[in-house]
Parts: C-alpha cells; structure tokens; sequence
C-alpha cells in the first residue's frame, strides 16, 4: 500500500477556506451582537445606519478574500498562456531569421518576419478554446469584486440617506416601461393619422 | 585581432529621420481632438432620447425616388461612413442621386440599461423609417444595415417587410457559430447575465479590449511605426488620425440589448434557425421577401464572411445578390476599394429597384 502524498502545505484547500470563513463569519457576528447594545447607545445621525449596516462590510470583505483568491488564479493563467504564446512565437522567428539583419532592408524584413509570426500565434490563441474559457471566468471573477465592492458602497451610501444601485435600478426600470409604453401609444396614433390622410 | 563591425549608415540615416519625424510630429498633425469628423452637410431632423435621424442635404438636381436609411452599428459611431470627402460612403451614394437618411444611436448612459432588442427595433428604427416615409410620401423605404447594425435592420425587415422596399446587409453579424473571428471566440465565453446585472451597460472599455486583441502586433506597434515614417504626408496622416479618432470612440452598449445580441446571436445562434424573439414575435428571415444585397469583406476579421453569408441564402427574396470583396470590415465601407467596386455595385443594383 502506497503511503499518503503529503499535501502541499502553501496551496489553500476549499476546507480550509471554509473553516476561515466560518471562523471569521463567528466572530464577526459574535463581536456585532456584543456590541449592538453599546453601539445603538452611543451612534448617533448617519453614524446611526452605518453601525448597524457595518457586518455588512465585513461579510463582503471576506467574500472579497475567497473571490480574490480564484481571480488570482485565473489572472496568472491569463499570463501564463500571454508569455508562452510569446516564446513560442518568439523561438519560430528566431528559426526563420537566425541571422542578426545588418541593414537597413534586413531589419525591415525581420520587422515583418517578427510581426507576421507574433500576429499569426497571438491570433491562434486568442481563438483557441482554453484561452475564451480562462478569460471568461477571469471577467466573470472581476465581475463578482466589482459586485463586492458595489455591496460596500451601497452600506456607507444607506447610512447617509442616499439610494443604492438596486434602488436606483428600480427608478431605470419602471422609466424604461413607462417610455416604452407611452412611445409604443405615440406611434401608433402617428400610423393612424397617416393611415387616416391616405383615405 | 579585433573584429570590425560597422553599422550600415542607412540605419542611422533611418533612425534619424525617424526621431526628427516624432518631434516635428505635433508641429505637422492636429491633435485627434481638434479634427471633426462630421465631413458632409446635414440636418437632423429627428430625436428620440439619445438617439436622432440625420438626413443629408442633397448634392444633384436628379434625385431617386426611394430614400434611403442606414443603420449603423452598435459599436464606434456613424463617422466612418462619412470619414473624409474622397472616402465618403454617404457622399458617393448622394453623387449618385440618393436621398440619404443616417440613424446615430447616440451615446446611452447608465439609465439606458433596459433599452432591448425591441426599443431599437420597434421603437427607434420603426419610428425614423416612418418619419422619412412620411416626408418623402414614399410607402416604402430602401434599408441598409452594416455591422451589428445590420443584425437590427435584418430583424427590422423580417417584423416589419411592408416598409422596406430594398434591404442592403452590409457585413451583417447574422450566423454566431459559424464566425470565425476572435470577437466570437470571447462572446461564446462571456457571463453576460453577470456583467448586465453587475456594469449595466456594456462599457467601451470592454470593446477597446476586443479591438486589441485582433492582429496586436500590426495594429499596436507597425500602425504607429508608418504614422511617424510618412508625417509629411498629408494626406496619409490625416486618414490616420480620422480613422484613428473614430476607432478610439466607441459609445457604451445598454445592457439588456447587448445581452440579447451576446446570447441569441453568438451563444445560441437563434437568428439564422429563425428561433429569436423580440417582444415576443418570432424573427422569421423568409418573411424577408424584398430585393436584397449582402456585401461581404474576405478579410473581415470582425465579422466573418462565414458569420455574414448565411443571411443570403435563408431568407425568402427571390431578388438576392451576394457580393464579396477582398478586403476588410471597414475596407469595404471607407477606402478606395468601396468608392471604385463596392459603391457603384450598390448604386447600380439600387437605382434599378428605387
């Protein structure tokens, strides 16, 4: 029986993510309930809203941690494929234009032998499927920090009487209808008209 | 023994010309911000919310009986269209006696976000068409679409055919799966769900690195090179700049609309099967039953020909024409290519049906 492969003690497994998370969620909502009386007490006008949002923050910002971690990932990967793209374009120049170019029109032509081959092996990546995949999952990612980072503005926002996105969002939407409703009726009525001076 | 190496003096000769072109540089050129690329006399003569119908003032005596509308595309502007004088896809159509209609969508903000499919199709375009069909007591209309552009025009032409006597696609995105260009390549991979729910609009920084991806290093780096090598001419960096100010101008797309083109056209490829839907009628691409001509670019690297092509044989006109022109996206429409082939093609093929 093979012994068990020791775990690479660097590399942060979904457990042990798990477990901060949980362990900072506890003490987080401990400390909030601890400190809700003394808070209410002492916060007063916008600080009033603020303190009470304020587990808010710190949820986000953990949830920040975990995402953070993943766009790490894919960012370095997003890297990766850029700088070995590079050198591999890099190695078919140096095959095709061993030569150091010695005049002006040399060093022309290998300007072009160089962009040629960097465009060619660029283009092959950014059309090969590993490469949307990865990029996807890097914007979805970055996606999900803004969405955070949104959440956190949305608390500091609350606490001083403002609209949040959501509400905001709220307003476009019901405007979107009404202008749509009111155009649709508009053109109508038009088509009528013209309908009704052609007879 | 030392070896000798000496430096041939045409490369000195090179690198000084090209130093004293970059410092001369701002002596010579405009900034892009001073140029306007506004080139041809118009009117607008219609708003609705950001966007707005301009109609251009006629240049011959002998005008066609049936205007014509384009539709822009959703990304960059208009301008191209109309880039410089001896370029101007707007000014060879007026020499040759058309009464042109340009739709600019305008630049959509934050609130703009549920502004669809349907708000430009039935809404917008709808409209405009029967504004003009109004002035120039015409029933019916000539449509050219170009670009995604023409994605609105084709659903436009399939919902609402007894307004359109003649429809142009010009490098149309039509058929997702079939393109072959790296634009699709990212859309097929986009959470687009997420990026409308959490950015609204899609931003034009997201377009900005869409263009840097397509041939980096030519369009980075050798564009640039040539830019400071010919400063003295004229004419050259003045095409430049233009061309330049419009592609570094791209508006933001409402979100729900950018959703919908990302899905149903590159995702799930509904509009070519006849399965997409605005406001809940059926996009059906036989109804498009008038004269149609598809003009496509063999070297689009934007929208392929492979993405474009299909258009002509799905719908149901018996008048069809399918052009291909060896050259690219904006080749076709803004070079000297499309004032000597692809412009007097269409102009023909249009004054027989106008």
């Amino acid at each position: 029986m093979q012994p068990e492969q020791p775990k690479d003690r660097l590399e942060p497994t979904k457990e042990m993510t798990d477990r901060f998370k949980h362990l900072s969620l506890f003490w987080t909502d401990i400390m909030h309930l601890m400190a809700s009386k003394p808070q209410a007490l002492t916060s007063i006008g916008p600080m009033r809203a603020f303190a009470a949002n304020s587990k808010k923050i710190s949820t986000e910002l953990i949830e920040i941690n975990e995402d953070l971690m993943e766009f790490n990932k894919y960012l370095t990967q997003y890297y990766k494929q850029l700088s070995e793209a590079w050198g591999i374009a890099q190695k078919k120049v140096n095959l095709k234009a061993p030569e150091v170019p010695q005049n002006a029109e040399q060093i022309e032509a290998f300007k072009r032998i160089w962009i040629d081959i960097f465009d060619n092996d660029f283009t092959e990546l950014f059309d090969s499927e590993k490469f949307g995949e990865n990029y996807g999952k890097l914007v979805s990612k970055e996606l999900e920090l803004t969405k955070h980072w949104n959440k956190i503005a949305n608390v500091i926002l609350q606490s001083v009487n403002l609209p949040s996105k959501e509400e905001i969002d709220e307003v476009y939407k019901e405007m979107h209808s009404l202008k749509k409703r009111v155009g649709k009726l508009e053109l109508e009525l038009k088509k009528r008209e013209m309908r009704k001076n052609a007879k | 023994m030392q070896s000798e190496s000496r430096v041939d003096p045409k490369i000195i000769e090179e690198i000084l010309k090209f130093s004293k072109n970059v410092i001369n540089a701002p002596k010579l050129v405009a900034a892009p911000d001073e140029i306007v690329l506004e080139v041809t006399p118009h009117d607008t003569v219609q708003m609705m919310d950001k966007s707005r119908l301009i109609h251009y003032k006629p240049i011959t005596e002998k005008q066609q009986k049936t205007p014509l509308l384009i539709s822009y595309a959703l990304i960059n502007r208009y301008h191209i269209l109309d880039i410089q004088p001896e370029k101007s896809w707007v000014r060879n159509l007026l020499q040759q006696g058309f009464d042109v209609y340009m739709l600019d969508w305008g630049t959509p903000t934050s609130m703009d976000k549920y502004l669809d499919f349907d708000d430009y199709v039935n809404g917008y375009l709808d409209s405009y068409v029967e504004y003009i069909k109004n002035e120039s007591s015409n029933e019916k209309i000539s449509l050219q679409g170009y670009c995604t552009g023409a994605t609105i025009a084709t659903a436009y032409t399939s919902l609402h055919p007894e307004s359109v006597k003649n429809y142009i696609a010009t490098a149309p995105v039509i058929d997702g799966w079939r393109d072959t260009t790296v634009i699709s390549n990212l859309a097929k991979h986009m959470d687009v769900d997420k990026m409308v729910e959490i950015i609204g609009n899609m931003p034009p920084e997201f377009m900005y690195y869409c263009f840097s991806v397509l041939k980096p290093f030519e369009q980075g780096i050798e564009k640039y090179i040539k830019f400071f090598k010919n400063i003295d001419n004229k004419k050259f960096v003045d095409n430049f700049l233009r061309v330049e100010k419009w592609l570094g101008d791209t508006p933001p797309i409402p979100g729900e609309l950018f959703k919908q083109w990302i899905k149903d056209i590159y995702q799930d490829n509904l509009l070519i099967q006849n399965k997409m839907y605005i406001a809940g009628q059926k996009i059906d691409l036989k109804k498009i039953n008038m004269p149609v001509f598809t003009q496509v670019a063999v070297g689009d690297h934007l929208v392929s020909p492979e993405c474009s092509m299909p258009l002509h044989y799905a719908i149901g006109s018996k008048d069809k024409t399918l052009r291909m022109y060896p050259t690219g996206h904006v080749g076709m429409i803004a070079s000297s290519l499309s004032q000597k082939k692809v412009l007097p093609e269409l102009g023909q093929w249009l004054a027989e049906r106008s």
